[in-house]
């Protein structure tokens, strides 16, 4: 396969599975799809490592319960073989109070026969978490004024 | 085969930080390279978004101020005509506490005639300042 068609199968998976069709982004995985991404677990239980695609599912549906909207922007995507890194800025709408949270992923993908077979993502997880929290905890760490989250 | 731009950079980069010789590091940056790394600010002055070489020289100058490199490892890499992106774990010191740090970091490369224009740089930000402060910070559990 070309990493052209690598390419677009990626920007296929994410423009899928960031719109909320978590069914449709698991036909484009393979059974025994991988997952790690490093987030503090306090607060995003749901996250950390995931093999299979019934733990894919359960991950990203309690993602998917949590917000009422989802969508994606990939400004760089670059692909080598079979392998293929995105930079990724979500944006997600709080079912709870309809407030946006947007944040930064670097998304790592391994493919097998065209599916994705692994992913890695690292996450700016301080400014995730001040988000979900609507917190501002550098201030809170360095004694400094808060500010608006 | 010419060697790829990543390469001559990341050997510059880390010459400027561990042995603070900047001049090779200098020539591989176009003059209006776009450069951020992802994270709290008021916690680490040198993230955040820059514009030109002389910006990002002051960035450099403030992470050797703050940190050894001793050891990275690639744990993923790819590499395009011009870009490049890859996944590393970086061994450093905290050189005001002698503090070992380690962490996981990802980076977007752009390249132009061998010289930087642009980079990404995001980092497990929470873990970071967890080992900054020495402590782990509570938060409270969400229900999923």
């Amino acid at each position: 396969m070309t990493e052209e068609s690598h390419r677009q199968r990626v920007l296929d998976f994410l423009n899928i599975l960031y719109s909320g069709d978590v069914e449709g982004a698991l036909a484009r995985c393979t059974d025994d799809i991988e997952s790690l991404a490093n987030a503090p677990i306090d607060i995003l239980p749901h996250m950390g490592h995931r093999r299979g695609k019934a733990e894919m599912r359960e991950m990203w549906n309690a993602v998917r319960a949590r917000y009422s909207e989802l969508r994606c922007e990939v400004p760089i995507l670059v692909v080598e073989g079979d392998k293929a890194a995105a930079f990724i800025r979500v944006f997600f709408r709080k079912s709870s109070n309809q407030r946006m949270v947007q944040f930064d992923i670097a998304g790592f993908y391994t493919l097998r026969h065209g599916k994705i077979s692994q992913i890695r993502e690292i996450i700016d997880t301080f400014d995730l978490v001040q988000q979900l929290l609507e917190r501002d905890l550098a201030a809170i760490l360095t004694g400094r004024k808060p500010e608006l989250i | 085969m010419t060697e790829h731009s990543l390469w001559r950079f990341s050997r510059a980069l880390h010459r400027a930080i561990n042995e603070r010789q900047p001049a090779d590091l200098e020539t591989l940056l176009d003059e209006e390279v776009d450069w951020a790394i992802y994270g709290p600010i008021d916690m680490y002055p040198f993230f955040g978004q820059r514009r030109g070489k002389a910006a990002v020289m002051e960035v450099i100058r403030q992470i050797a101020d703050n940190f050894r490199v001793h050891r990275f490892d690639r744990e993923s890499i790819m590499l395009g005509v011009d870009t490049a992106a890859s996944m590393m774990r970086y061994s450093l010191t905290a050189l005001d506490s002698n503090k070992p740090i380690s962490l996981r970091i990802a980076h977007f490369a752009q390249f132009r005639a061998g010289r930087l224009t642009s980079l990404r740089v995001l980092v497990d930000t929470f873990d970071l300042v967890e080992q900054t402060v020495g402590y782990p910070i509570h938060l409270p559990r969400m229900a999923v």
